[in-house]
């Protein structure tokens, strides 16, 4: 099914191709390449008018997620009944929030691998409001960039890293 | 949710319609006569025979009449010049750009009437980019509520954004052939804020035509972008973007477009009054 980009900012050129190839790659790790996902960039005023409204902080971030299958367990695959519910949902990324943040030394498609690696998980379920949870959403980004790194000659370690 | 996927590519536009060898139309002349009907008028002109010799005076203009219509005539006019100036002078106040802007990026501005086009050269390719102003203003989005306080209305009117179509040519060194890309502005995204969805402009249609814009033909190959693969359609915008067409130049061209769109309606405003005032 189909990986749907979408770049509706000015602040930071955006190539489709390399972003494209990369969430792939983790489409495919986390074996999900039947559902259909969009993944969208934004700049700051835009990323954080949707964290107001969906999360009550008015700040800009790096990346939400919109499920379209919602409360699923901790990476648990959907399984629907009907073809139009192959679909995961949208992934926003917040590419100006992440162009400021990022370093020199780092490629900026990597990092954006990195958060939307972070995002499809939440997609799929992964949440890290407790240990426990963070514990489990951390191994499986770990798993995922560790394929992704093999394939790409990259170092690339999770979004969630440390936050417990 | 955000519907992203929900909304598939859009059907395919009218752009390259202009920029191709028109259908036949009908006659417009058509159009423009009265439909035949039954003359209603009281005066007795049904008893003008055809052939005859002799021609009835009342198909002639004629001189002041004694009930003054031909001096409302004259006073209409007036008004409609007054009403002009006003309105010229208005939109001149509001006119952002005495000249029109320039595009960052090295392009060069042509315009004749109501064409632009954009040239640029890059590393021995040509690329250019052709857009009309005409009808280039999509209708403003009006939600139901009415504005609560009258002095409020002005403040709340939507500024004019001319978002048109535009058409990018690349010709490589050789010049045997033009690869022509069909562009659009999203149709919903004037006077609309929620969740904005659609990039900020899309290819619809792609296709290779001579390098001499009159030779082009409905006859070549068109691919549309309606249902195409994306990873196609992604290469497509990363093509135009290492070309200088990407988000920035989009909204350069809405800029520029706009000033074009608004001198150009000055002067037709201009022209009208000089008609109207003419004897």
């Amino acid at each position: 099914m189909s990986l749907v980009l979408r770049n509706l900012q000015r602040v930071v050129p955006i190539r489709r191709v390399p972003l494209r190839k990369r969430i792939e790659v983790v489409r495919g790790v986390l074996g999900v390449q039947k559902f259909d996902l969009g993944v969208i960039c934004v700049d700051n005023k835009h990323i954080q008018h949707l964290n107001r409204i969906y999360r009550e902080k008015n700040v800009p971030t790096d990346v939400l997620s919109f499920p379209y299958h919602e409360n699923l367990k901790a990476g648990e695959i959907p399984q629907p009944d009907f073809p139009e519910d192959y679909n995961l949902g949208d992934i926003i990324l917040g590419v100006e929030y992440i162009v400021q943040e990022y370093k020199e030394n780092e490629d900026y498609y990597d990092i954006l691998a990195v958060t939307a690696t972070h995002g499809l998980c939440h997609l799929l379920g992964f949440t890290h409001d407790t240990e426990a949870e963070w514990q489990k959403m951390f191994q499986k980004e770990k798993q995922v960039l560790k394929e992704l790194n093999c394939r790409m000659g990259t170092r690339l370690q999770p979004l969630s890293r440390g936050l417990f | 949710m955000l519907p992203l996927l929900r909304c598939a590519p859009r059907a395919l536009g009218s752009a390259v319609a202009g920029i191709r060898a028109a259908a036949p139309l009908p006659p417009l002349r058509r159009l423009l006569q009265p439909a035949p009907q039954l003359c209603a008028r009281p005066f007795g002109l049904l008893s003008v025979r055809a052939g005859s010799e002799r021609r009835p005076g009342l198909l002639r203009p004629r001189g002041p009449c004694g009930c003054g219509c031909g001096g409302f005539l004259i006073l209409g006019d007036k008004a409609f010049v007054e009403f002009l100036n006003d309105e010229i002078k208005e939109e001149k106040k509001i006119q952002k750009h005495k000249s029109l802007p320039k595009m960052s990026g090295g392009w060069e501005l042509e315009v004749n009437g109501t064409e632009a086009k954009l040239v640029r050269k890059v590393a021995g390719e040509k690329i250019t980019v052709t857009f009309n102003i005409n009808n280039s203003i999509p209708p403003t989005f009006s939600g139901e509520e009415e504005p609560s306080q009258e002095q409020k209305a002005e403040e709340q009117e939507p500024e004019l954004t001319s978002t048109p179509n535009f058409v990018v040519e690349v010709i490589k060194n050789d010049g045997k052939k033009a690869l022509v890309l069909d562009c659009h502005y999203p149709e919903d995204e004037v006077g609309q804020e929620e969740e904005e969805e659609s990039d900020i402009f899309s290819i619809r249609e792609v296709s290779f035509q001579s390098p001499d814009k009159s030779d082009w033909k409905d006859t070549e190959y068109t691919l549309n972008t309606d249902s195409l693969d994306w990873a196609l359609y992604d290469h497509l915008m990363d093509f135009l973007a290492d070309r200088g067409v990407d988000n920035t130049f989009a909204d350069e061209l809405v800029e520029l477009s706009t000033a074009l769109e608004h001198r150009e309606y000055i002067t037709f405003l201009e022209d009208l009054k000089s008609f109207v005032k003419s004897q």
